[in-house]
């Protein structure tokens, strides 16, 4: 039986919906079998995508500024994640990639996001277009990760 | 995401539960500081066993009251870290700065 499947949600980039979308995702993982490990290292992934989205894309939090989430698992158990916002873009992707930069350093951001999601998915990209949104996207192979397994 | 606090002398222990992620932070530095300021204390154990998850908010809030204990004269250290909260810690260098313990 093929492992396709394949998801999408959008929800107001609110603090409260930080938990429910790293859930979700998780959730949608667990018919490849994930190792509890992998299970971890998705939800801290999509976590700090989604805290990005609401503390940087938004000047507040509204019903009308989104955040949409799409999931797919392939055949060979890939899973890519892709966080959207529709807010500021980031104007420098590649500073904002550098660990512990922030632009919110009084609010005791750690400026570690990106950083964790390079370290605990396979593969990130993020594309920013200031005025228009950025996206997010990671990759994690399912059921091989050997330090995931660890975790 | 909920704590307690207990304290010997001048050793406060505050254990958490639940989830500390950007949401949970919002109330609880101001509640944890205030905790600390209340009391004065030495040492500060933060237990998290009951830890569920932690992203890179939980580092900045760590951090953040290690700063504030140091401007204080007292100490932070982490107890019975969780294996996801562990991971997220090592990766960026939280151990180099604020001592586990347990």
């Amino acid at each position: 039986m093929t492992k396709k499947n394949y998801m999408k949600m959008v929800l107001p980039a609110c603090g409260k919906n930080e938990s429910f979308a790293r859930n979700v995702v998780a959730g949608f993982t667990v018919e490849c079998s994930p190792t509890m490990g992998e299970i971890n290292d998705i939800k801290t992934a999509v976590s700090e995508a989604v805290t990005n989205a609401v503390v940087h894309a938004y000047d507040r939090e509204e019903e009308k500024n989104l955040i949409e989430i799409c999931a797919d698992i392939d055949d060979d158990s890939v899973l890519t994640v892709s966080v959207k916002d529709f807010g500021r873009g980031i104007e420098d992707v590649e500073k904002a990639k550098e660990p512990f930069f922030t632009t919110k350093p009084d609010d005791e951001r750690s400026g570690m996001g990106f950083t964790v999601i390079e370290t605990f998915m396979d593969e990130m990209d993020v594309r920013s277009v200031p005025g228009e949104g950025t996206t997010v996207v990671m990759k994690k192979r399912i059921g091989r990760s050997k330090d995931s397994a660890e975790c | 995401m909920d704590y307690k606090c207990s304290q010997t002398d001048r050793v406060m222990t505050v254990a958490f539960f639940g989830d500390i992620d950007e949401f949970a932070c919002r109330t609880l530095r101001s509640d944890i500081d205030a905790k600390i300021v209340g009391s004065a204390p030495k040492e500060v154990i933060f237990d998290l066993n009951g830890v569920s998850f932690v992203d890179s908010t939980g580092i900045g809030f760590i951090l953040g009251r290690y700063k504030k204990l140091c401007v204080a004269g007292g100490r932070l250290k982490l107890a019975n870290v969780p294996p996801q909260v562990d991971k997220v810690f090592r990766t960026s260098g939280v151990y180099s700065v604020v001592e586990k313990v347990r």
